[in-house]
């Protein structure tokens, strides 16, 4: 068993758990409710719903890491999940350097180089662990 | 049994196939595009990202479901653990279909009634087979994997 391996998987599980924590402080931050008040409801509902789940799939993720990080590495299985999120948290990178208002980007450049870096990081974690 | 379990998760595999293609149109069907003007450009970005990657995640469980089946009937702990996760993912889905989302201000039209029992019946069918399959992970069904 690769032991730096699952160090590293367990580092990415403490940043996915810093990851839900940013989320919740994040949405207050940036007036999620503010905004979302002139939405109309269903529009309301899917942002809210898309939230828990990518919140769910954050969490399921860092229990695995933190718990059981030798399942991403035990069989053909578990290197497809790393593989996976090894995807999920580099797309994530490139939605942020490509997507995002990059005026608001620009305004919390602190925050926006913090989590390109968390993400690259995790992405990098991930792509390892498939391979 | 198994054989059951592996058909199931040939077919919710399939399923989800038609999920994902289907939920293309979604956005058009209930004009996502117009109703999310009234957003600050950040919580477009969020609303379209969070759905790309919740669609994305939809694509990952029919692509394990097709090709992983007898992985996900191995009996090991980690087959359980995800066949779990996925059986709890549309658990909540199917939670909100019936007390969740205000469905009021999408059309009333026959196609959309459709659609939502169409969507209804494949969130239980959904819920029963990978339920189905963490039994049988367990060892719970009959002849099913001991741990």
């Amino acid at each position: 068993m690769n032991l730096d391996q699952i160090l590293l998987f367990r580092i990415a599980g403490l940043m996915c758990l810093g990851l839900i924590v940013a989320n919740f402080i994040g949405a207050k931050r940036l007036g999620y409710a503010a905004s979302l008040v002139q939405a109309e409801m269903i529009v309301r509902q899917i942002f809210y719903v898309h939230c828990g789940y990518i919140v769910m799939i954050i969490t399921g993720l860092a229990i695995l890491c933190l718990g059981w990080p030798e399942l991403l590495l035990a069989d053909g299985m578990g290197r497809v999940v790393s593989g996976f999120f090894g995807i999920f948290w580099g797309t994530r990178v490139v939605v942020q350097l490509t997507y995002y208002d990059k005026k608001l980007r620009a305004k919390e450049r602190g925050w926006d180089l913090f989590f390109l870096g968390v993400f690259l990081a995790l992405a990098i974690v991930f792509i390892l662990g498939a391979l | 049994m198994k054989e059951l379990l592996e058909l199931g998760l040939q077919v919710s595999g399939w399923l989800l196939v038609l999920l994902c293609i289907g939920s293309i149109w979604i956005p058009k069907v209930l004009g996502w595009k117009e109703k999310v003007v009234s957003l600050t450009p950040l919580m477009r970005e969020l609303f379209w990202t969070y759905s790309l990657y919740i669609w994305a995640s939809h694509i990952f469980f029919a692509v394990m479901a097709l090709t992983q089946t007898d992985w996900f009937l191995s009996g090991s702990p980690a087959a359980a653990s995800l066949a779990g996760f996925i059986c709890l993912w549309w658990s909540v889905r199917l939670y909100l279909q019936f007390f969740g989302f205000d469905f009021d201000e999408v059309g009333d039209c026959l196609a959309n009634k459709v659609a939502k029992h169409l969507l209804t019946l494949l969130f239980i069918g959904l819920v029963f087979v990978f339920g189905m399959t963490v039994a049988w992970n367990l060892g719970w069904l009959g002849n099913g994997v001991a741990l």
